[in-house]
């Protein structure tokens, strides 16, 4: 499903992703762990199309499409979702009103006609169910005054509304209470199918209890040094980041 | 049309008045508000078709009495070189009362904006609240906003308050928008409707639906 090979990114002059090769595979589920500064983040931002970041070198082929050649909104249309650390409030923009439009924007891509009214309600009802999406929140504007549960929730909805063929969950574990976490890594399993994939970047072991990983890459200094299955994750955990200065 | 005369109307004890101002290229108004009267003012700039329009607007308006209530709704979505240029001025002269005026601009092209505010309470005016906020947003570097807010408080018991920023379309949240499947321009008409919404939201149905669809013309 995606490949990326030899990519070097930098922002602002300054080099960050120096290297990095990973390849993902449909039904599979990789964590991505790293100290801080290792390029976690820019990963994301790389993938999705972020336009303060440069791409000076490697491709990034996304089911056989060359994915740096896209706008964010067609990598987006194309099937990548992220999942962002932060997400951004937009007052005066309803989530009923921004998840339509981003709906049949998708649709359109798809050659499909525009959601009737009836039958966009009816996806938004489906889909808040599925993810424990308040009603309440729903009819608020986007992320506006929501606490940190509130958005990361609001991603998995949106995640849910759009099914993406790849999903980044960029540190959704940031900021949650262990009942919040437990939801939302609910809401993640319940949206994964054999024809999905995820990465999921995450500072601590705990998430990976709830979204279970087939693979567990250590990036550091712009490069994948480490890769192992779940238990890589634990022994991060235990032991840290230690061995990377040796 | 040159040297227009202002236009002076007094609102008596209790009475309501609802002005909206679309368009008006030379407008000067003078309102005084007795004890307890409520005025609340539009004073919209958006043509489609008018791309050289040069708008002038002055408003002033006294509380006079009592207890009064003052609202002023500004809004301009300049694009080719049109120019708005707006003065209010709002005097307390009388305490206990509240005044509150919202003016959002967005300027595009070679577009050209100004705003002065003269708010001014009064030693008499004890008790008075007073809110003033102009939010411009620059959509091309050719645009021009000059704001100027001007605040004068001779009174001590007062709640006052002012606030002017001009700045771009947020970026964090046109990419967040990019990410879930929205063009750019798709997501800036939607940003720019929701910038807006706060001064259009206060006005009739009916009319809420025609300034909302001129500004999609617009846009």
């Amino acid at each position: 499903m995606l490949e990326i090979k030899n990519l070097h990114a930098s922002i602002a002059g300054k080099e960050i992703l120096k290297g990095l090769n990973l390849t993902i595979n449909e039904g599979e589920v990789h964590a991505i762990m790293g100290p801080n500064g290792a390029g976690k983040s820019t990963l994301s931002n790389v993938l999705t199309g972020h336009p303060a970041y440069t791409v000076t070198e490697g491709e990034i082929i996304f089911r056989g499409k060359n994915l740096l050649e896209m706008t964010p909104e067609v990598r987006a249309r194309e099937g990548i979702f992220l999942s962002f650390q932060y997400p951004v409030e937009i007052p005066g923009v309803s989530i009923v009103n921004f998840m339509r439009t981003a709906v049949n924007e998708k649709r359109q891509h798809e050659g499909k006609e525009p959601l009737k009214a009836t039958d966009f309600l009816k996806l938004m009802r489906e889909k808040k169910a599925l993810v424990g999406m308040d009603n309440k929140l729903t009819n608020r504007s986007v992320n506006e005054g929501f606490s940190g549960g509130e958005k990361k929730r609001n991603e998995i909805f949106q995640m849910a509304m759009l099914e993406p063929c790849l999903s980044i969950l960029d540190e959704t574990d940031s900021g949650l209470d262990i009942d919040a976490l437990r939801i939302v890594a609910e809401g993640v399993n319940a949206l994964k199918t054999p024809k999905t994939a995820s990465i999921v970047i995450t500072h601590y072991q705990r998430l990976l209890d709830y979204i279970v990983p087939d693979f567990v890459h250590v990036l550091a200094n712009g490069k994948i040094v480490r890769t192992g299955g779940k238990e890589l994750a634990l022994e991060l955990e235990a032991n840290g980041y230690a061995f990377l200065n040796n | 049309m040159l040297n227009s005369s202002i236009q002076h109307i007094t609102l008596s004890i209790g009475e309501k008045c609802e002005l909206v101002f679309l368009n008006e290229s030379d407008m000067d108004w003078h309102i005084v508000q007795e004890a307890d009267s409520f005025l609340r003012v539009h004073i919209l700039f958006l043509s489609e078709n008018d791309v050289t329009a040069q708008w002038q607007s002055k408003l002033f308006v006294e509380q006079n009495g009592a207890n009064c209530r003052t609202e002023i709704y500004a809004m301009g979505l300049l694009h080719d070189t049109q120019q708005a240029h707006l003065l209010t001025r709002v005097y307390h002269n009388i305490g206990g009362g509240y005044s509150s005026q919202i003016l959002k601009f967005v300027l595009n092209d070679q577009t050209k904006g100004s705003f002065r505010g003269e708010l001014k309470i009064l030693p008499n005016a004890q008790q008075t609240e007073a809110h003033q906020t102009n939010r411009n947003i620059l959509l091309s570097r050719q645009a021009d906003m000059l704001t100027e807010p001007q605040l004068e408080i001779y009174a001590d018991d007062v709640k006052a308050s002012h606030g002017a920023t001009t700045g771009q379309l947020d970026e964090s949240a046109l990419f967040y928008m990019q990410q879930r499947c929205i063009s750019h321009d798709t997501a800036a008409k939607l940003l720019l409707e929701a910038f807006f919404n706060e001064v259009i939201s206060t006005l009739s149905d009916e009319q809420q639906e025609q300034i909302r669809e001129t500004i999609h013309r617009i846009l």
